[in-house]
C-alpha cells in the first residue's frame, strides 16, 4: 500500500468508545453471548478471540446492529445505539468473504456509502480515488469484484469501510480467507491503517497469532461469555486461566490432579522459559526441575523446539536455541528446569 | 466398446425423435399458412399470402392481439411485482408466513385451469368483470405469479444475504438496499419470470374462453374460435407471427446474456 501519509489523513476518522453493557442473545437453548460487558476505548485496536462458536460473529453483529440482543445495551461515542437500525449506526464493517457488490465495479462498491449520505459528485470522486490509493488499487477502479484476487477484494471492502470515515471500523475474520503469506501482509497493512486512521478497530478472529501481532487489547470469548481482557503481554504472561494460557501460545501445564492435590488451579509455564541442561548436571540455584528423556526435537530455523518425556508418562516442550550449551537429541537424559517466577499459578477452568 | 456406441446411437436416435416430435407441428403450420386454399389444407397447393392480408385487414383480429398484448402488459407488470414481494416472503419469511404465503402462491399451479374458470367466471358475471380488460388481468395475474415466485426465489435462495448487511453498513435502509443491492443481482430471474408470466397470459385459452365475449376477446380465444366455428386458414398465418414472435423474444434474451458477457470479460 502507498506510504502516502496525506492520502490518508483526509480519510482519518475520530476515534470514538463503544461501550458494550451486559449484553445476551440466546437462540433456542444456547447462549451464544453470555453477559458481555466490555468498553473500548477510542481509537483502541481490540481484538475478540475465542474458537469457532465462542459468540465473536453474534457479538460483532449486535454492535453493528444486525442482530437484535435481548438484554443489554451498546453506547457508541457515548450515544445509545441498542435501538437504532445499522444503516443509521455509521459503523464500518469487513466480512470474512468481501461481501462486495458483484453488479457494481471496484469504483462504484467504494463509491456506494458516499452516494448513500449524498456527498456531491466531485468530492466522491475525490474520496473514492483516495480511498483506492490507500490499499494500492487506485488503477484498478473499472474492474468488477469477480477479476480481482482475494487479497484484492479484500482491500476493495476496506477502502469501501473506511471511505465515508465511520465511528469505528468492525472487522469478522476478514483474513480468514486469504492463504498465510498474504494474511501476514494485510495484517500489516490494516494495522497501518490503524495507526493513521486513528479510527477505533473491533476485529474479529480465532487465529492467536494474529491477534497477539495486531491488537491493543485482546477479549478472549469463550462459550458466548469473555474470559480475560487484557494487552497481548498481559494476557501471554499473566494469563489469568488455564483456558487463556492454552489458547494463546504454548504451555506447559501442571494440574493439582497430577500432583495429588486438586485445588482447582492449575501451573503454567511457557515453553521459553524452561530450561535444558544434561541429567546430573548442577542446576541454577532455586529452580524447579524435572527429570526426563529427549522425545523430540524440531528445527525451526529461529531455535529449536524440543519434546521431553517425563517418567509419569507426559511430556513437557521447551524452546531452546539453536547453538545452545546442550545439544539435545531424541533418547538423551535431561534435566526441565526453570525458575519458580516464570511459573504462573492460574485457575483451572478446562474441567468439562 | 461396441454396446457403448450402440448406446450413444440409441441415445442420439431418441433424441432427434423427440425433437421431431416437439417440433412436428411447425412444420404443418408454416405451410400450411401460405396455403392459396379456403380450408386448412397440408400440404398445399398453391402458394399465397392471402391469410396473412386477411389477418391485417380483419379488425377482430386486430382487436384481438391488441388485447392480448394490453392484458400481457399488465399481467407482466402486476405478477411481477406481486411475485417478487410474494419470493420474498417465502424465502426470507419466518414458518408461518412462509408456509401460508407458499401454499396460497402456488395453489393456482395445482388447481385445474377449468376449475378456477368455472369459478371466476360465476364471480365475476355478478361483478360485471367477464369481457373486461380488467377481469382478464386479474385472472392471468393469478395464473402468472406462481411463475415469477420460482424463478425468483430460487435465485434468492443462492443470493449472498450478507451483500445486504454490507449495503446496510454503508448506510443504505431497507429499501435502498433492495433496489440497490438485491434487486440487481436478481434481475436476470425477475426478467425471466416476467418472460414466464407474459407468455403465460398471451397464451391462456382456457379460462379466457369463459371471460371472453363479442364485445372483448384475446388472439388464443380468437384462434380457438377461427378453428371451431369455421375452418379459417388465418390461423396458421398467425401461429406462423406467433411463433416468430416467440423465436425474437428468446434469441434477445440469449443475445442480452451473450453481450453481458463479453462485456465483463473485455473489462478484464
Ligand atoms: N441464527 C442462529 N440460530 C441459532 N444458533 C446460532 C445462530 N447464530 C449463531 N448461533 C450459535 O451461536 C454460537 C455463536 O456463534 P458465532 O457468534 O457465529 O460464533 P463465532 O463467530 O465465535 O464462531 C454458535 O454455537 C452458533 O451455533
Ligand atoms: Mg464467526
Amino acid at each position: 500500500m502507498s506510504q502516502n501519509p496525506s492520502t490518508t489523513s483526509t480519510l482519518a476518522g475520530t476515534g470514538v468508545s463503544i461501550d458494550i453493557r451486559n449484553v445476551v442473545k440466546t437462540y433456542k437453548t444456547m447462549t451464544a453471548v453470555d453477559d458481555v460487558s466490555l468498553t473500548i476505548e477510542p481509537g483502541e485496536f481490540l481484538t475478540l478471540l475465542g474458537s469457532s462458536g465462542s459468540g465473536k460473529s453474534t457479538l460483532l453483529n449486535i454492535i453493528a446492529g444486525f442482530i437484535d440482543a435481548d438484554s443489554g445495551s451498546i453506547e457508541v461515542g457515548g450515544k445509545d445505539l441498542t435501538k437504532v437500525p445499522p444503516y443509521r449506526r455509521d459503523l464500518g464493517m469487513v466480512f470474512q468473504h468481501y461481501a462486495l457488490f458483484p453488479h457494481m465495479s471496484v469504483w462504484d462498491n467504494v463509491a456506494f456509502p458516499l452516494k448513500r449520505r449524498g456527498v456531491a459528485k466531485a468530492q466522491v470522486a475525490e474520496r473514492v480515488q483516495r480511498a483506492l490509493d490507500v490499499v494500492e488499487l487506485g488503477h484498478l477502479g473499472k474492474r468488477r469484484p469477480a477479476q480481482l484476487s482475494g487479497g484484492q477484494q479484500q482491500r476493495v471492502a476496506l477502502a469501501r469501510a473506511i471511505v465515508f470515515q465511520p465511528q469505528a471500523l468492525l472487522m469478522d475474520e476478514p483474513l480468514g480467507a486469504l492463504d498465510k503469506r498474504l494474511r501476514e501482509q494485510l495484517q500489516l497493512e490494516i494495522k497501518r491503517l490503524h495507526r493513521e486512521l486513528g479510527t477505533t478497530f473491533v476485529f474479529v478472529t480465532h487465529d492467536q497469532e494474529e491477534a497477539l501481532a495486531m491488537s491493543d487489547r485482546i477479549a478472549v470469548m469463550r462459550d458466548g461469555a469473555l474470559v480475560q481482557v487484557g494487552t497481548p503481554v498481559e494476557l501471554y504472561e499473566r494469563p489469568a486461566s488455564r483456558y487463556t494460557a492454552e489458547f494463546l501460545g504454548e504451555s506447559n501445564i501442571f494440574t493439582g490432579r497430577t500432583h495429588g492435590v486438586d485445588d482447582g488451579s492449575a501451573l503454567v509455564v511457557r515453553p521459553e522459559h524452561v530450561r535444558l541442561s544434561a541429567a546430573g548436571a548442577e542446576l541454577p540455584s532455586g529452580h524447579n526441575a524435572l527429570d526426563g528423556v529427549v522425545r523430540e526435537v524440531v528445527y525451526l530455523g529461529s531455535g529449536l523446539r524440543v519434546e521431553v518425556a517425563l517418567p509419569d508418562g507426559r511430556h513437557l516442550i521447551t524452546r531452546s536455541e539453536v547453538r545452545g550449551a546442550l545439544t539435545p537429541s531424541p533418547g538423551l537424559p535431561v534435566a526441565a528446569h526453570w525458575h519458580p517466577e516464570h511459573a504462573l499459578v492460574v485457575r483451572d477452568d478446562t474441567a468439562a | 466398446m461396441n454396446t457403448k456406441l450402440l448406446c450413444r446411437g440409441a441415445l442420439v436416435l431418441l433424441a432427434v425423435l423427440t425433437a421431431l416430435y416437439l417440433v412436428a407441428p411447425v412444420f404443418f403450420v408454416i405451410p400450411t399458412s401460405f396455403n392459396d386454399s379456403s380450408f386448412l389444407e397440408f400440404p398445399p397447393k398453391a402458394f399465397s399470402t392471402r391469410w396473412y392480408e386477411a389477418y391485417f385487414q380483419d379488425p377482430a383480429w386486430i382487436n384481438a392481439t391488441l388485447n392480448s398484448l394490453q392484458i400481457g402488459v399488465w399481467v407482466t407488470i402486476l405478477s411481477v411485482v406481486l411475485g417478487t414481494a410474494a419470493a420474498l416472503a417465502m424465502v426470507r419469511g419466518r414458518y408461518p408466513v412462509k408456509a401460508l404465503v407458499s401454499g396460497l402462491v402456488l395453489a393456482p399451479v395445482l388447481v385445474p385451469y377449468v376449475i378456477i374458470a368455472l369459478a371466476v367466471y360465476a364471480v365475476f358475471l355478478e361483478m360485471g368483470l367477464t369481457q373486461s380488460v380488467l377481469g382478464f388481468v386479474l385472472v392471468h395475474t393469478a395464473l402468472a405469479v406462481p411463475f415469477v415466485v420460482i424463478n425468483v426465489s430460487a435465485a434468492l435462495v443462492s443470493f449472498d444475504e450478507r451483500l445486504e448487511m454490507a449495503a446496510m453498513s454503508l448506510g443504505a435502509n431497507r429499501v435502498t438496499t433492495f433496489l440497490k443491492v438485491t434487486l440487481p443481482c436478481i434481475a436476470p430471474s425477475v426478467a425471466a419470470g416476467a418472460l414466464f408470466a407474459f407468455i403465460t397470459s398471451f397464451d391462456e385459452v382456457v379460462t379466457s374462453v369463459f371471460l371472453a365475449g363479442p364485445d372483448l376477446s384475446t388472439l388464443p380465444v380468437q384462434m380457438w374460435s377461427g378453428v371451431r366455428v369455421q375452418i379459417d386458414p388465418t390461423v396458421a398465418a398467425v401461429s406462423t407471427m406467433l411463433l416468430l414472435v416467440t423465436l425474437a423474444l428468446f434469441a434477445s434474451a440469449g443475445l442480452v446474456r451473450l453481450f453481458r458477457a463479453r462485456r465483463l470479460a473485455e473489462a478484464a
